[in-house]
């Protein structure tokens, strides 16, 4: 179903209009709609890179207090309340005070709540606070939030070295291959159904191809800074790719399989039409492309080719100053770019949970009220949700798997997964699918019936892969790691032992 | 494949300090090592020549900057065999106290280096975390929080505060439950574990013959502590046992063995702490002024020409021994000649070895695992 604000349409129309009255009368008359085809696309495309783009800056607000809150042993949950709560009850800008005729007062209230239950109590808190308060002024609003911007203004100031006896045009070239190929598959993702750059037919093999360019901008600067811990890390990069590359297609075919089509917006269509998102049909496909995405934007367990145990830096220890800050920023566009691309294959896009359910409410507007909530809102917030519960989580939990593991890993684990979840995606295609069930409207469809029972399919694909999840879980080879540990010899008491005589 | 050197170090994440390790690959498989020590030879021991039995305390402690009580306790016992003085009971398990507790300190230092090693960043601030309570606990015994200057011959500098044994009691069992909280995190990871086991394989009876010491024999089913052979101090008067891991490949210690093996000695450095306190002579909540001869006897100022003494003491990386031969300078203030045995001095030229065959990637592993600190190597 269609978003209900499509900001294309209305930039579309405005600047036709303007270009219109404006040329009217003058030469320029009959090439009008050229003119003003290429100026809306022109506005179009830069409003949506720019939303994209500043969007990007709360994923890196979200790492560092997440992150934070991690560390001081308090996990995600606390990671996640962070966001609203502040620091020691007192630092999180409040700006309810500042509302007009105390209209701010319940939110003051409910967040002086949440700080008595929740709140960080007492110095055990010092460090959080010591790396997260940032203030202007005495007033601060989102915490850390410009922090980004400060330390991208740093970048910006130092010196561009290049090292003695590089191979100084591919040293220089390498960096803005990695970043445009990085920022064109911004290009390609959509919003919601109204804010979109463009849309190719084929745009998720065009996206994909797109991710497949940076690691051979990685190879190049690694193989021409003229220094043996960049070289290792280019071709670990290099060989990395061999591993993850093809379980992730094979992935991405699964999906087109399954919602029969190469394009992400009309596979988001299809995943509101048939009534239930990918993720309930495909969950081994979303854990599939979940790591193989880890690995396609080089997190930690898949960081290798920048391990800075060993490598120091990896690939890109010879670069400083904009050209390093360019290439952080494109691997933190990378993976926002792939929790994107999770929210529209596997999480429905743009569409709130039950979206049909709730909107056909007609009880005080609730339904009505539901159906207007914007949908790129719905998809940035999925995808934030993502990349924290996600990216940040594993990164600080989880150590640095070796090149030789990752590539027994991804050929000897993923590539038979995502072969039997292609094999899975044409059989539920085939056999469980019902077209006459696809439904457009508000309500979606219940094309995946089964037995006359509504979401069969989906509840019983999601009860196997939850049942089989939770065994592994349990069964992960405990009586192994037991007989390893807790090893104490109890050897005769201290004292009786005569040095010599045993 | 060509094969190609890497120097790796002196500045170099896996180092853990000054020093060089020349690594030569085939692609990613290391193929020959070699290691280059000596960036920060002090001459401890010729300095000690001008400097009475006193004044070598402080430098005893900038011999490892992470374990400095150990270092200092070591040499003061050495001291005392030199001097013939007999240490007063309290004094004696003040010392275990806070060479357990530097213990601890010393091995959260090296799990929280460890782990980013390994890639994992957030084990490096649960660590320094946890190391500040028991950094904090000896800044209230020595007024410092590294090189504390603690001991003194023939007892220690100060007694212990009133207030710090409930602390330590408090801290010393919460870091009990932190203990599992750190093996549900390694432990239960899958990747903590391929990354450790069957990685950097070292064979006891090698390890006896190059002369390794401590927690890393001990991963390799070698029963020997220093603390528990020939007990020094109080150790026969308290509760504990030796960590001691039995590895399960005929291959020997691997990573893992060694990770464990330093796990358990945190628990019995605790155990052997809340005994400890108990059984203390004087009582734990009292405090004897300084010089009271409950915390300090009466020790000669110089040794005659001739004496020599030796201790042979457990630091946290293994067996560290002093020698000293009395009737040096200022008619006989000051020792002629002191020597120091560092146990990772020996130990890292073996490690260099064990690293043949396996990948870049586990160097990191490899050696963060026997723990290295250059401060005592280098001297």
């Amino acid at each position: 179903m269609e978003d209900a604000y499509d900001l294309r349409t209305f930039l579309s129309g405005l600047v036709d209009d303007i270009v219109h009255s404006a040329v009217e009368g003058t030469p320029l008359e009959e090439n009008a709609d050229a003119l003003s085809f290429g100026l809306g696309t022109f506005l179009v495309v830069n409003v949506v890179f720019l939303m994209l783009f500043f969007s990007q800056f709360a994923i890196l607000w979200i790492e560092r207090k997440a992150v934070a809150r991690m560390q001081d042993r308090y996990g995600a949950t606390t990671a996640l309340r962070s966001l609203w709560v502040g620091e020691n009850g007192t630092t999180a800008g409040e700006w309810w005070n500042m509302l007009p005729f105390g209209l701010g007062k319940p939110i003051g209230a409910v967040h002086g709540w949440l700080n008595k239950k929740f709140g960080n109590r007492d110095e055990k808190f010092a460090t959080v606070d010591r790396v997260n308060n940032r203030s202007w002024m005495g007033f601060t609003i989102l915490p850390g939030f410009f922090q980004n911007v400060a330390d991208g203004m740093k970048f910006l100031v130092k010196e561009h070295m290049v090292p003695q006896r590089a191979d100084r045009l591919i040293f220089e070239v390498s960096p803005f291959l990695i970043v445009s190929s990085t920022l064109l598959i911004l290009g390609m993702i959509p919003l919601s159904s109204g804010i979109y750059a463009t849309n190719p037919d084929l745009s998720i093999l065009y996206a994909i191809a797109i991710f497949g360019i940076a690691p051979i901008g990685v190879f190049f600067a690694g193989w021409s800074s003229n220094n043996k811990y960049t070289l290792i890390g280019g071709i670990r990069s290099a060989a990395q790719l061999t591993a993850y590359e093809i379980p992730l297609l094979l992935t991405l075919l699964s999906v087109a399989i399954l919602t029969g089509t190469f394009n992400i917006i009309e596979s988001i269509h299809f995943q509101h039409s048939a009534g239930v998102w990918n993720i309930f049909l495909m969950p081994l496909g979303a854990a599939l492309f979940l790591v193989t995405m880890i690995a396609e934007v080089e997190r930690v367990p898949f960081d290798m080719p920048e391990a800075e145990a060993e490598l120091v830096e990896g690939w890109w220890t010879e670069y400083g100053g904009m050209r390093f800050g360019m290439l952080f920023m494109a691997e933190y566009i990378r993976t926002y770019a792939a929790c994107f691309l999770f929210t529209h294959f596997f999480l429905g896009g743009w569409h709130l949970p039950l979206h049909g359910t709730i909107g056909s409410i007609e009880f005080l507007g609730i339904g009505a009220a539901y159906q207007m909530i914007p949908g790129a809102g719905v998809t940035l917030i999925k995808s934030w949700l993502v990349f924290l519960i996600v990216f940040v989580w594993a990164r600080f939990a989880l150590a640095r798997i070796r090149t030789d593991q990752i590539l027994e890993f991804g050929w000897r684990m993923l590539l038979p997964l995502a072969v039997l979840q292609v094999i899975l995606a044409m059989v539920y295609r085939l056999y469980f699918f019902d077209a006459s069930g696809m439904d457009d409207s508000a309500s979606g469809g219940m094309a995946w019936d089964l037995f006359g029972i509504p979401m069969l399919v989906p509840i019983l694909t999601t009860l196997f892969w939850t049942g089989l999840f939770l065994i592994y879980l349990n069964d992960e080879g405990k009586s192994v790691n037991e007989e390893r540990m807790f090893h104490v010899y109890t050897v005769e008491p201290a004292g009786t032992v005569v040095p010599g005589t045993e | 494949m060509a094969q190609m050197w890497i120097t790796m170090g002196p500045q170099h994440p896996m180092t853990h300090g000054l020093w060089t390790l020349r690594v030569k690959v085939d692609g990613e498989t290391v193929v020959d090592t070699e290691a280059e020590l000596g960036y920060i030879h002090r001459g401890v021991e010729k300095i000690c020549e001008s400097r009475d039995f006193t004044q070598v305390t402080p430098y005893c402690d900038r011999l490892c900057y992470v374990s400095a009580m150990t270092w200092a306790n070591s040499y003061i016992y050495a001291a005392e065999d030199l001097l013939e003085v007999d240490v007063p009971e309290r004094a004696e398990y003040i010392r275990l106290i806070a060479a357990e507790c530097q213990r601890l300190a010393s091995h959260l230092m090296w799990l929280g280096a460890y782990g980013p090693d390994i890639g994992s960043l957030t084990l490096m601030t649960w660590c320094m975390r946890d190391r500040e309570m028991f950094l904090d606990l000896l800044q209230e015994l020595g007024g410092s929080r590294m090189h504390y200057n603690y001991p003194r011959v023939g007892g220690v500098k100060r007694d212990i505060p009133v207030g710090f044994a409930d602390r330590l009691i408090a801290k010393v069992k919460l870091f009990e439950k932190r203990i599992d909280e750190y093996e549900m995190m390694l432990d239960e990871s899958t990747i903590w574990l391929v990354r450790l086991q069957g990685v950097g394989y070292a064979q006891a009876e090698d390890m006896v013959n190059a002369g390794v010491t401590g927690p890393n024999i001990r991963a390799a089913g070698v029963n020997y502590d220093v603390r528990w052979a020939h007990p020094y101090s109080v150790y026969d008067q308290v509760d504990w046992e030796p960590a001691v891991e039995k590895p399960t490949s005929v291959k020997g210690a691997d990573c893992y063995d060694r990770y464990r093996v330093r796990m358990e000695e945190m628990r019995q450095s605790c155990r052997m702490i809340l005994d400890a306190i108990e059984k203390i002579p004087g009582g734990k909540n009292t405090n004897y002024a300084n010089g009271d001869e409950m915390i300090i006897a009466k020790a000669p100022t110089r040794a005659p020409e001739g004496a020599t003494g030796f201790s042979n003491y457990e630091c946290t990386r293994g067996a560290s021994q002093f020698y000293i031969q009395g009737g040096g300078d200022g008619r006989g203030k000051n020792p002629y000649r002191l020597s120091i045995r560092s146990p990772m001095f020996i130990t890292i030229p073996y490690v260099a070895k064990t690293m043949i065959g396996y990948k870049v990637a586990d160097i990191p592993a490899i050696m963060g695992s026997f723990d290295p600190c250059i401060g005592e190597t280098d001297r």
